[in-house]
C-alpha cells in the first residue's frame, strides 16, 4: 500500500537523515523505534504529506507523492491517514464528540463509510473502553489516557487505510499503555487498514508485526 | 465551517467581544456625526419654511439670510415702505410681511412686523408657528415671544417689557418711556425664531417717534397718543420682507424683476438657496469630525488585526489539527477571513441598532436641546456604502493573518 522510495531529509540547520526503506501493507503493523530526535516525526509528516520531499519519492497505492501538488496531498491525508499526536490531540472548545467528528469533516469518502455517526462514535468509545459518560465531559476535564483514546478514535474513524501515530503513549504510564495499545488494536480493522507508530520505547514491539529501529539503521 | 469558527470565537469571547465592541464604538461615532450632521443640516436649511423669496436691500444674499433669518448681523440699509406697496400690488404674490429690525431686549433681538407673521412663517418641515401661551399681538402696545426669551428672562403672558434701542444695552439707549405686555409665547421650534422678541411695526415706529440719528430728542411720555393723526404711525421704511408666491414655478422671474425694480435697489434671495450656500460653509466643521471618526475605525481595524494574529499562537493546537485531519491551508485561511468578517457584520449591525434606538428614543429631547433632529431611520445608502468599505476593509485586513496561517506549513505546526 506504501512505499518509501531513497527518502532523504536536509535540515535547514544542516543535519542530514537518509531514512531506511518502508513498505508496509493492509492489515500490518510498524513500529518505528529510535532515541528522540533521529527523524521519525519527520519520517511521519513525510508519509503524512504534511512536509515536502526533498529526496526520493513515496508511493500510495498507486500515486506518486513527488507528483503531487499540495492540495492533493491534503486530500489524500483527509481520505486515507488518520493521525494521532503526542499529545494536545483535542481541540479545548469541542465536545468529545466533535472533536471525534473532526476526523471524517474534511473527507467525504471517510464520511461516506460512515452510516450513522453517532453509533460508530459510540461503537469506537465502547471499543476503546471509554465510558459514554466521557462524551458529555468537557475535554479539559478527561485524563490524558482517555484523551489519547479520544483521539484514536477520530483516528480510525471513518476506517482510514493508514493510521500514524507519533508517541501516542509517552505520556502514558506502562500500566496505561498496555490498556491503550489493546484496545487500538483490537479496534483497528486488520482487513483494511494498517498502522506505523513511532516511539522510543520498545517495550511495546510486542504488539506489531514488525520493528523498524532507527538507531541500528544508523549504526 | 461556521460552526465550527463561532465556537472558536466563543473560545476567546473576552477579547473577540471587546475588540467587537471597539469596532462597534467607532462605527456608533462615526453613523452619530453623520446622523447629527444631516439633522443639522436639514434643521438648519428649515431655519424658515414656508417663504418662497426674502426681499431686502440689494446686498449679498448671505447677509439678508443672516440678519433676517438668523438675526446677526445689521442691516446696512432699509426699503422704503413704497416700494414694500408696490411689490405687494404684484399678482403673482400670496402674502407678504414686513419686518424691521435693529432694536433688542435684554440681548434678545427684536422683530417687529404684522400679526399675520404667525400665520405665514413656518420653520422644519413646514410646521405652523404655535403659542404655548396666550395669543399674537393685536395692539401696538403689546409683544409676542419666543420660548427661549420667555424661559431665560421667565416673562409669561402678562409681563412689561421695555426695548433697547441698538442691539446692546447702554446708557439712555433705553425706550422706557414705553413698556410693552406680552401677549403670547410661542412653542419652541430649535430656529432663532425662539430667540425673538416680536412687536407690532406701528408699536416700533411709534418708539422711534421722538428719535433722530439714534439720539433720544424728546420724551412720548410728553405726547398724548390719541392725539396723533391715523397714518403717523405707519412705518416710512422696513428692513426686509418675507414672501409667498402663488406658485413657485414664478420665483425666477419674480426675483430677476425684484432685482430690475427701478425705483430702489432692493433684491429677493431664495431662502433654501441662501441656506445651502450658507451651510457650505458652516458644514465644513464635520467634515473634520467625519475624517476623526474615520481614524478611529482604522485605528479599531488594526487592533482587530492585531487580536486574529495574537491569537494565532494561541491557537495553534487548533489549526494543526484541523491540518493534520486533511483541511486545506485554504479552509484555515478562510476561517481567520471569515472571523474579521463576522466581528465587523456584528459591530456594524450592533451600531445601527444602537444609534437607531437612540435616535428613535431621544429625537425630542435632542431637539429640544440643540434644535437638531436627526432623522430616524435604519440606514440610509450613504451609510452603506460606508459600512462596505468598513466591511471591506476589515476583510482585506484579515487578509494579512490568513496570508501568516496560509504559510506556515503543517510540519512547522506538527513538531
Amino acid at each position: 500500500m506504501l512505499q518509501t522510495l531513497g527518502l532523504e531529509y536536509h535540515y535547514q540547520h544542516g543535519k542530514k537523515i537518509v531514512f531506511p526503506e518502508i513498505e508496509i501493507e493492509r492489515g500490518q503493523r510498524l513500529l518505528i523505534s529510535g532515541f528522540s530526535g533521529c527523524g521519525k516525526t519527520t519520517l511521519l509528516s513525510l508519509i503524512a504529506g504534511a512536509l515536502q520531499l526533498q529526496v526520493g519519492d513515496i508511493k500510495f497505492d498507486d500515486q506518486d507523492y513527488t507528483s503531487m501538488s499540495s492540495l492533493l496531498l491534503d486530500r489524500l491525508r483527509a481520505n486515507h491517514i488518520g493521525y494521532i499526536f503526542q499529545t494536545l490531540n483535542l481541540i479545548p472548545f469541542l465536545s468529545v464528540s466533535e472533536n471525534i467528528g473532526l476526523g471524517i469533516r474534511f473527507s467525504q469518502s471517510r464520511k461516506s463509510r460512515v452510516g450513522n455517526l453517532n453509533q460508530e462514535i459510540n461503537r469506537l468509545v465502547d471499543s476503546l473502553g471509554l465510558d459514554k459518560e466521557v462524551l458529555n465531559t468537557p475535554v479539559n476535564r478527561l485524563s490524558v489516557g482517555q484523551q489519547q483514546r479520544v483521539a484514536a478514535a477520530r483516528a480510525l474513524l471513518g476506517k482510514p487505510d493508514l493510521i500514524l501515530a507519533d508517541e501516542p503513549t509517552s505520556a502514558l504510564d506502562s500500566d496505561t499503555t498496555k490498556k491503550f495499545l489493546n484496545e487500538v488494536m483490537e479496534t483497528f480493522d486488520a482487513s483494511k487498514q494498517a498502522i506505523i507508530m513511532v516511539s522510543h520505547d520498545a517495550s511495546i514491539a510486542p504488539y506489531f508485526d514488525s520493528v523498524i529501529d532507527f538507531n541500528k539503521h544508523y549504526a | 465551517m461556521l460552526s465550527l469558527l463561532l465556537k472558536s470565537m466563543r473560545s476567546r469571547i473576552i477579547p473577540t467581544s471587546l475588540v467587537t465592541i471597539s469596532l462597534m464604538a467607532s462605527m456608533v461615532l462615526l453613523l452619530s456625526i453623520e446622523r447629527i450632521q444631516q439633522g443639522a443640516e436639514e434643521g438648519f436649511n428649515q431655519s424658515i419654511s414656508g417663504v418662497d423669496a426674502i426681499i431686502g436691500p440689494r446686498s449679498s444674499s448671505l447677509e439678508l439670510v443672516l440678519y433676517t433669518v438668523f438675526h446677526l448681523g445689521r442691516p446696512t440699509n432699509n426699503i422704503t415702505t413704497k416700494t414694500i406697496d408696490d411689490v405687494k400690488q404684484r399678482s403673482d404674490i400670496s402674502w407678504l410681511v414686513p419686518i424691521a429690525l435693529g432694536d433688542s431686549h435684554r440681548g434678545y433681538r427684536v422683530v417687529a412686523t404684522e400679526p399675520n407673521y404667525f400665520k405665514h412663517i413656518r420653520y422644519g418641515n413646514n410646521q405652523p408657528l404655535t403659542f404655548s401661551k396666550g395669543v399674537p399681538f393685536a395692539e401696538l402696545s403689546e409683544a409676542t415671544l419666543g420660548s427661549d426669551v420667555a424661559e431665560k428672562l421667565n416673562y409669561s403672558v402678562g409681563s412689561e417689557i421695555q426695548i433697547t434701542h441698538g442691539s446692546i444695552e447702554s446708557l439712555g439707549s433705553k425706550h422706557d418711556d414705553f413698556s410693552f405686555k406680552v401677549t403670547g409665547v410661542l412653542n419652541k421650534t430649535g430656529t432663532p425664531i425662539d430667540q425673538v422678541v416680536f412687536l407690532d411695526l406701528k408699536g416700533y415706529e411709534l418708539l422711534h417717534l421722538g428719535w433722530k440719528s439714534g439720539k433720544k430728542v424728546f420724551s412720548l411720555e410728553d405726547i398724548d397718543l390719541s392725539s396723533l393723526p391715523p397714518d403717523a404711525l405707519n412705518p416710512k421704511t422696513v428692513t426686509a420682507a418675507f414672501v409667498g408666491l402663488k406658485s413657485k414655478l414664478t420665483i425666477f422671474n419674480f426675483s430677476k424683476n425684484i432685482r430690475e425694480y427701478p425705483e430702489e435697489a432692493i433684491s429677493a434671495v431664495i431662502p433654501g438657496i441662501a441656506l445651502s450656500e450658507l451651510w457650505s460653509i458652516v458644514g465644513l466643521v464635520d467634515k473634520g469630525f467625519q475624517l476623526l471618526s474615520w481614524i478611529i475605525i482604522a485605528i479599531s481595524l488594526i487592533a482587530m488585526v492585531t487580536l486574529i494574529i495574537a491569537s494565532l499562537d494561541n491557537r495553534k493546537q487548533e489549526m494543526t489539527i484541523y491540518r493534520a485531519n486533511g483541511a486545506s491551508p485554504k479552509f484555515l485561511a478562510a476561517m481567520v477571513i471569515y472571523e474579521s468578517l463576522v466581528i465587523g457584520l456584528v459591530a456594524i449591525i450592533g451600531a445601527i441598532i444602537l444609534v437607531t434606538a437612540v435616535t428613535y428614543f431621544a429625537t425630542n429631547q435632542l431637539n429640544l436641546a440643540l434644535g437638531v433632529s436627526p432623522s430616524f431611520k435604519w440606514i440610509s445608502l450613504n451609510e452603506i456604502k460606508v459600512f462596505s468599505i468598513i466591511l471591506l476593509s476589515g476583510v482585506l485586513s484579515g487578509l494579512i493573518p490568513a496570508a501568516m496561517v496560509f504559510r506556515k506549513n503543517l510540519h512547522q505546526a506538527l513538531s
